[in-house]
């Protein structure tokens, strides 16, 4: 198993006040909030906590999230760009631009094939289909979002790989008519390419194109589920089968010295699920194609609506509201916070990956809310040493 | 194949690959009524209003209501196109047409193409068009903002909004359809055609453009300026309504388009 440490630079600084009476800390709280003084500190931490990482040996995530208080990195490219130069011997997973919200999927592939290029190959290339208020942050029409995602794949696949000078593209949401991008990048044909999802009909298709499949903070249900809907649709479509270095799983890590160090600090990465996920209903509920029109009575009226049937797979919107009241015990038990000493950490990870059939790459979300430099530096060095080392020792097999 | 809803008859047209639902009521003048962001309640009273002197036929668009929406059919430029085969399919050579806000941007655009067809054009509270500069939003981004201030900027008085804890499963998918389909269709640009607004003037058919005082999801001054550009058309507000005059003044508004429809 492979480790990747992922930091998505939130920024906690905003008082409580402000946050209790805004409807939304995403998409519509003015940026006026974001000292931007504060906000360098906070990026020289992170790429400074990532520089580590790189000295330690275990590998880095770059994620996008737009206009809130949960994360910075609206510009993702620019910090891959930055990692790309900085790290030198780990591998760089960009999990990635959102590029169901960006205009032109060519510039994302000249973006990529560079960075590929100055990390001389050691970039991979996440896609997350995005949704919620970075709809409204994007100008991006959310009905038809996941064609865009499928097509601008196509794309940008077809622009990283192709060769023999310029192509033609003239799709339903992209047209460029003469793509040509240099320079090309250092992996051939193109870096490995990831895939974010817990839906059903998206797993499948991640499954067929053989991408590595990331579920992020699902617990065991839902992302045995999605990880088997990827085999189901596979072996549907007669591919071979694929390895557990196919399937990942991004949680809450955190190590300590002491299990109580682990619990006391780790607790503190759920101010992302308690105060970061807090979203006006026009970038949830209501959002256009959020839900299937047939979800509408459980959508529009103002009783609570009935839980989802045990083990079913919750849609992003429901798992989000599941998560914001969240402790530590829970988190623990659903397997999204993974935090103790290294023996435990280990212990965790190992467990979860026996209850959903496996999986080869861990993304540790490793800092946010208050987390301090320290505390997070300390996590990073424990990982690495205690845990990661252990963790490599479970190689890829086939599960059916 | 019909049904009976209330008093209204529901029935299928069939225009060319698409089966649209379509909601008829009355008979004499032919109006074909372009619904809104939301298809028409089969009990609306302006129906029963309008209908004592006129046949009224209003389909739902594909994606709105029960009509099938096909595969990449998804822009105003396929309504259109889509209402301009629906004209040549009625019986009558001339009909009236009468668009209520997003349905309103589709009558104006179709009004302007076909000029033979269309003997009286009605607009009420219609998107279509960019009036004021381009830091001011003319119509309000209702897939952006709080549902409570979308509510309140859509009617005078909103004690007479739907209420959707009253609503059927059935209805309340339907509203979920409307709300999606309203998006495809008008997400960028938002709700106007930019290069509409110079070919308003090849429309012939004389135009009343009827504006809710209240209305603050597009504002009267906006109905104004859309008047300005119709040749010879007639502005006129209905006071203690906002952006569904039709709904909340359903006399007033039959009152008014009748006398227009009847001159």
């Amino acid at each position: 198993m492979d480790a990747w440490w992922q930091c998505e630079v939130p920024y906690p600084f905003v008082s409580q006040d402000v946050l209790n009476a805004t409807d939304s800390v995403r998409a519509s709280l003015p940026n006026r909030y974001c000292d931007p003084k504060v906000a360098a500190d906070l990026f020289e931490e992170v790429i400074d906590e990532f520089l580590l990482c790189d000295d330690l040996g275990m590998n880095v995530l770059a994620v996008e999230h737009h206009a809130g208080i949960n994360s910075l990195l609206g510009a993702n490219p620019l910090l891959v760009g930055i990692l790309a130069r900085q790290t030198r011997q780990v591998r760089i997973l960009s999990l990635g631009t959102l590029i169901s919200l960006r205009q032109d999927p060519v510039r994302v592939a000249e973006e990529y094939a560079t960075a590929d290029v100055i990390s001389r190959g050691r970039l991979e290339i996440g896609f997350v289909k995005s949704g919620g208020s970075e709809m409204a942050s994007n100008n991006a029409n959310p009905v038809n979002n996941v064609e865009r995602y499928w097509e601008a794949i196509d794309l940008i696949k077809k622009a990283l790989s192709h060769q023999d000078g310029p192509f033609s593209w003239e799709g339903k949401h992209f047209t460029h008519r003469h793509v040509n991008i240099w320079p090309r990048p250092w992996q051939q044909p193109h870096p490995r390419m990831w895939s974010a999802t817990g839906d059903p009909e998206t797993a499948a298709e991640v499954g067929r194109r053989g991408m590595v499949h990331v579920l992020v903070l699902r617990g065991p249900e839902g992302t045995k589920r999605a990880y088997a809907a990827h085999r189901k649709a596979r072996a549907e479509a007669g591919l071979p089968k694929v390895t557990t270095d196919n399937f990942a799983y991004a949680a809450f890590v955190y190590v300590g010295d002491t299990d109580e160090e682990g619990v006391r600090v780790g607790s503190k990465l759920l101010w992302f699920l308690h105060t970061s996920l807090k979203s006006a209903p026009q970038y949830s509920r209501f959002l256009p194609g959020n839900s299937p029109p047939q979800a509408a009575p459980q959508v529009y009226r103002t009783v609570s609506p009935a839980g989802a049937a045990p083990g079913a797979v919750l849609s992003a919107g429901q798992n989000a509201a599941r998560l914001t009241s969240i402790t530590a015990e829970q988190a623990m038990a659903q397997g999204i916070l993974f935090v103790g000493n290294p023996d435990s950490v280990y212990k965790q990870v190992t467990e979860f990956y026996d209850k959903v059939g496996g999986f080869g790459h861990l993304s540790l979300v490793g800092r946010s809310g208050f987390m301090t430099h320290a505390e997070s530096e300390k996590s990073i060095r424990l990982f690495s040493k205690e845990v990661l080392p252990r963790l490599r020792e479970i190689k890829p097999v086939t599960v059916d | 194949m019909a049904h009976v809803t209330g008093s209204a008859v529901t029935e299928r047209l069939s225009v060319g690959e698409i089966e649209l639902e379509v909601l008829r009521r009355g008979s004499g003048r032919p109006v074909l009524l372009l619904h809104g962001l939301q298809t028409i309640d089969p009990r609306a009273r302006f129906l029963d209003l309008l209908s004592r002197s006129a046949e009224i036929i209003a389909p739902s668009h594909p994606g709105f209501g029960r009509s099938p929406r096909p595969a990449d059919f998804e822009t105003v430029y396929d309504l259109v196109h889509l209402y301009l085969e629906v004209l040549e399919a009625l019986p009558s050579e001339k009909v009236a047409l009468m668009g209520l806000s997003f349905g309103g941007w589709l009558a104006a655009e179709v009004a302007v193409k076909c000029r033979h067809r269309i003997d009286k054009l009605v607009l009420v509270d219609a998107f279509g068009i960019k009036v004021s500069d381009r830091e001011t939003p003319d119509i309000l981004d209702v897939f952006n903002t709080s549902p409570q201030d979308v509510l309140r900027r859509s009617w005078h008085d909103a004690g007479l909004a739907p209420d959707p804890n009253a609503m059927s499963d059935d209805e309340l998918v339907i509203r979920a359809r409307n709300w999606d389909a309203a998006c495809l269709y008008g997400w960028h640009p938002y709700m106007y055609n930019p290069q509409l607004k110079r070919w308003l003037r090849r429309i012939t058919a004389p135009t009343l453009v009827l504006w809710g005082a209240s209305d603050g999801i597009v504002k009267p001054s906006y109905g104004r300026a859309y008047s300005a550009l119709i040749p010879g058309a007639r502005f006129e507000l209905i006071e203690g309504a906002g952006h569904h005059p039709e709904i909340e003044q359903a006399d007033a508004f039959a009152d008014v388009v009748g006398r227009f429809l009847d001159r």
